[in-house]
């Protein structure tokens, strides 16, 4: 038996690359390289700018870097509060009384879990953040609290031409909108008097930002999780290169009906973002 | 010529409600959006109205948007929270 053993190790091998049982375990991709559409590859060089660090954004950095996004600049002005901890990985209770910047820690969970440093933080307003930020990126993920800012980043989106993925929730309903520039309608086609009211409550009758209206609005976090998972998952399509597989433009989730229906809107001709 | 107003039905998508809504062709879909709103307690939100698929634009009116009488129009939260 030993004979035969050494005879057949002295051949040549014709094969160049060897393999062990179980390599693939090795490989932390293996899994998602074994899904046909994914580009793992195109996913990690990938430019991600995320807008907001809160619990979408918490959930969605969670998402981008075990989907192996690599190069994630994560955008957010607030400090941890207490009450931000039953919907964010990220933070601690330490986080809040140090009063440590919320775009800082999901950037060092997003490096904790990446194994390496794929994400930097900028702790300034979206709308003081220089325009090469929208430039300079592939892709927006818009994880935003309020309409101003995500009419801001729209429109900087549209206007940088790049992929926009906006989530926004309350309670146990949200919505994805996916805005394709120079296609289709953006997020303002969507918005009417109502959004417009909701967003003059920020301002005092002179336009100075004197008036914080900030209602407490109802959140949990298995809402946050299906969105920012669907909102990672259209980014991933659209880095692989199947953009047909994405949404037209909106989907509308209802987690106590359990209703999940994507909607059309149409673009408006009188759109102010179209026309700049 | 005196417009002529006709019924729609408005639905409350987050509770199922439905209410009925007196119209004319004029009206916008703002004005829609609002009267249901105020209805039902919402004025702190923002909102859409869908009719099947298709979410309407707030500046168009009803004619133009394609409402007509017995048609059945759902009023959806656009939450503000991330």
């Amino acid at each position: 038996m030993t004979q035969v053993i050494c005879a057949i190790s002295s051949l040549p091998l014709p094969m160049e690359e060897m393999i062990r049982p179980f390599d693939f375990d090795g490989d932390r991709f293996d899994r998602s390289r074994r899904i046909d559409w994914l580009d793992v590859n195109a996913i990690s060089q990938t430019k991600v700018l995320m807008v907001g660090a809160g619990a979408l954004g918490n959930e969605a950095g969670k998402n981008l870097a075990l989907s192996g996004f690599r190069n994630i600049t994560v955008v957010d002005m607030d400090t941890v509060a207490v009450s931000n901890l039953s919907r964010c990985l990220f933070f601690r209770e330490s986080d809040a009384a140090d009063e440590r910047f919320k775009a800082e820690l999901v950037a060092d969970g997003i490096n904790g879990l990446a194994g390496g440093r794929s994400a930097r933080a900028v702790t300034a307003p979206i709308e003081e953040a220089a325009s090469d930020l929208f430039r300079g990126s592939d892709v927006v993920l818009g994880c935003l609290d309020n309409v101003l800012a995500r009419t801001h980043v729209n429109g900087q989106s549209y206007r940088a031409g790049k992929l926009y993925v906006d989530g926004g929730m309350e309670g146990l309903t949200g919505r994805v909108m996916v805005v394709r520039p120079p296609d289709g309608a953006c997020l303002q086609c969507g918005m009417n008097k109502s959004h417009a009211k909701v967003a003059s409550l920020r301002f005092s009758c002179t336009g100075v930002e004197t008036v914080f209206h900030e209602p407490r609005l109802a959140a949990e976090i298995t809402t946050t999780s299906v969105l920012a998972a669907i909102m990672v998952r259209e980014i991933a399509k659209h880095t692989s290169g199947r953009d047909d597989l994405m949404l037209s433009n909106m989907l509308y989730y209802d987690g106590k009906q359990n209703r999940m229906e994507e909607l059309e809107i149409s673009r408006n001709p009188d759109c102010l973002v179209h026309h700049n | 010529m005196v417009p002529l107003p006709f019924r729609i039905k408005v639905k409350n998508a987050e509770s199922g409600a439905t209410v009925e809504m007196e119209l004319e062709n004029d009206n916008t879909i703002d004005e829609v959006i609002e009267s249901a709103a105020t209805f039902w307690n919402k004025e702190m939100g923002a909102y859409v109205v869908r009719k099947g698929k298709k979410v309407l634009r707030g500046t168009m009116a009803l004619a133009d948007a394609g409402v007509r009488e017995d048609d059945m129009l759902e009023l959806v939260p656009d939450p503000e929270g991330g």
